[in-house]
């Protein structure tokens, strides 16, 4: 990010459609042939009684982390940034996830600027599904 | 490690600091491909976080009949992985603890790459009674 961030600042909002298809995909990227709550229907309504295929809470974390790598840049992103999030309702086929979020609070390190970013996710119809917080460090000059 | 080898998962006999499986993988383009799919993001570059190390690094060790839901993520970004480089995974019990009567278990892994760049540190907060989750997302069932 060239130019200073500013206080309060808006995070570019993203809008992802979660589907059954994206979500199997996102599953079929691990190197463990292992049956999950995330791929195997039968085991998440055994273990949750849902009725529905269920996404990893870590496509909420790559979404989150997409927006914010458009904010800071992926030179700043990619190798300072960090996401925490907590996950508060499922996320599920059919959704469409929205992540937005502002800048909160910016202190001075030893090599820049750690600038802390308040990030939320909604679903389709309002309901909160993550909160937390997503960091990176804007280097001087 | 083979599958015949794996601990029975008791929530009771986990230690903090126990080690998990470390292993290694190549990160190949069709993974990258893959991943940046699954979450509509053609610049997305850690599929690392679809591989899921933390969890991987306990299955790896572990047979968990309980299964658990993801409570929250933690995700520290040091250097995009680079693809045909091999990629190294260390895995260990960060925490465990009770919160309102429910145990919660903390797993992180830590990865590197065969030039010893860090890549990335995740960590997933794991509620392990699913159940009680099952009902407060579904209370009329």
């Amino acid at each position: 990010m060239a130019s200073p961030i500013v206080d309060n600042a808006s995070i570019p909002t993203l809008t992802k459609s979660v589907t059954e298809e994206s979500i199997l995909q996102f599953e079929s990227c691990g190197i463990l042939e292992r049956e999950n709550i995330h791929n195997n229907y039968e085991l998440a309504a055994r273990r949750l009684g849902t009725t529905y295929t269920l996404a990893s809470g870590r496509m909420s974390v790559t979404f989150a982390s997409e927006a914010l790598r458009r904010f800071f840049g992926p030179e700043v992103f990619n190798h300072s940034g960090s996401v925490n999030l907590k996950f508060l309702r499922p996320v599920k086929d059919g959704d469409t996830i929205t992540v937005s979020g502002s800048v909160i609070q910016q202190d001075a390190v030893e090599n820049g600027t750690q600038v802390t970013v308040q990030v939320q996710c909604h679903n389709q119809n309002g309901d909160t599904t993550a909160v937390g917080q997503g960091y990176a460090t804007v280097p001087q000059g | 490690m083979a599958e015949g080898e794996l601990k029975l998962f008791n929530y009771d006999d986990i230690q903090i600091g126990e080690e998990l499986g470390s292993y290694e993988y190549v990160l190949t383009q069709e993974m990258l491909d893959n991943f940046r799919s699954s979450v509509q993001d053609p610049d997305a570059c850690f599929p690392t976080l679809a591989v899921k190390h933390d969890a991987t690094a306990l299955n790896m060790v572990y047979d968990d009949q309980t299964g658990g839901v993801n409570a929250g993520n933690e995700v520290e970004f040091f250097n995009p992985p680079i693809v045909g480089k091999k990629i190294f995974v260390t895995g260990r019990i960060h925490d465990k603890y009770m919160r309102r009567d429910k145990p919660y278990m903390v797993i992180e892994a830590t990865a590197v790459d065969e030039d010893g760049r860090m890549l990335e540190r995740l960590r997933t907060y794991q509620m392990k009674k699913p159940d009680e989750v099952g009902k407060k997302w579904h209370p009329q069932s």
